[in-house]
């Protein structure tokens, strides 16, 4: 059973890949307030009303108490810590202070991974959209680590990762 | 695409002040700038260059960029595979 919050992250890249649905991968979506008020601010993805989502709302004040990351990204990474969830997002920074935190923590392709291994999606639609996720949206990440990524997901590596 | 590409650099040497000639040099720059840094991150991540030869190739501080990015996707796709 797999419950997870994401920020604003993975909903604005998986919906510029047409694959929002994705997120429905998940047992259990959770998307506080503050997430949904940055989607309305920019525009809300299509899509997104088919998506089955718990609505919650965090104190302002805890809001305000990170510099280190935006809104959205605190009263995810909150409710996260709360219902010992998984945070989904795609922001490297945000990654690292839920680790910190013991929260683990993924992104819009960990998000296409599981829909893989969930048998959602076949290996070349799983490999197109990562492909896609680096080439047609707005999430940043290097195109050889997203090819590492799909060496990986193809099993040509054993998922360990390397003697770096 | 051609055609869009011609007009943005025409509209770019028009805004800088230079000739088109030097507009597709740096392009060329850049575009091979990039591939370059994908060869040795890829190299890099296939475990055929040291993590030394990759810093004098990029630097150390997107190598340390590629690294974060690289440890997300693999714990993703871990995660893929086992929950």
């Amino acid at each position: 059973m797999i419950v997870a919050v994401a920020d604003a992250g993975p909903i604005i890249h998986l919906a510029e890949v047409d694959a929002m649905a994705l997120l429905d991968t998940v047992d259990e979506l959770i998307l506080p307030e503050t997430v949904r008020s940055e989607l309305r601010a920019g525009g809300v993805p299509e899509g997104f009303a088919d998506l089955t989502v718990e609505a919650v709302s965090v104190d302002e004040a805890v809001l305000q108490s990170r510099t280190d990351l935006d809104e959205g990204e605190t009263a995810a990474l909150t409710v996260a810590r709360n219902r010992d969830a998984v945070l989904l997002t795609d922001d490297l920074a945000a990654r690292e202070a839920a680790k910190a935190s013991d929260v683990e923590v993924h992104g819009s392709i960990g998000v296409v991974a599981l829909a893989f291994g969930r048998e959602r999606l076949r290996e070349e639609q799983a490999v197109d959209l990562m492909r896609s996720l680096q080439t047609e949206t707005s999430l940043f990440v290097t195109e050889a680590v997203v090819e590492h990524g799909i060496e990986l997901i193809r099993g040509d590596n054993d998922g360990s990762p390397s003697g770096r | 695409m051609a055609a869009e590409l011609t007009e943005r650099v025409r509209e770019i040497a028009d805004a800088r002040g230079v000739p088109e000639s030097e507009v597709f040099e740096r392009a060329l720059e850049r575009g091979v700038e990039d591939l370059w840094f994908d060869l040795v991150i890829s190299r890099y991540l296939n475990d055929e260059i040291t993590r030394s030869r990759a810093v004098e190739a990029v630097g150390e501080e997107r190598l340390r960029r590629a690294e974060r990015e690289a440890e997300a996707v693999e714990e993703d796709v871990r995660w893929g595979s086992t929950a």
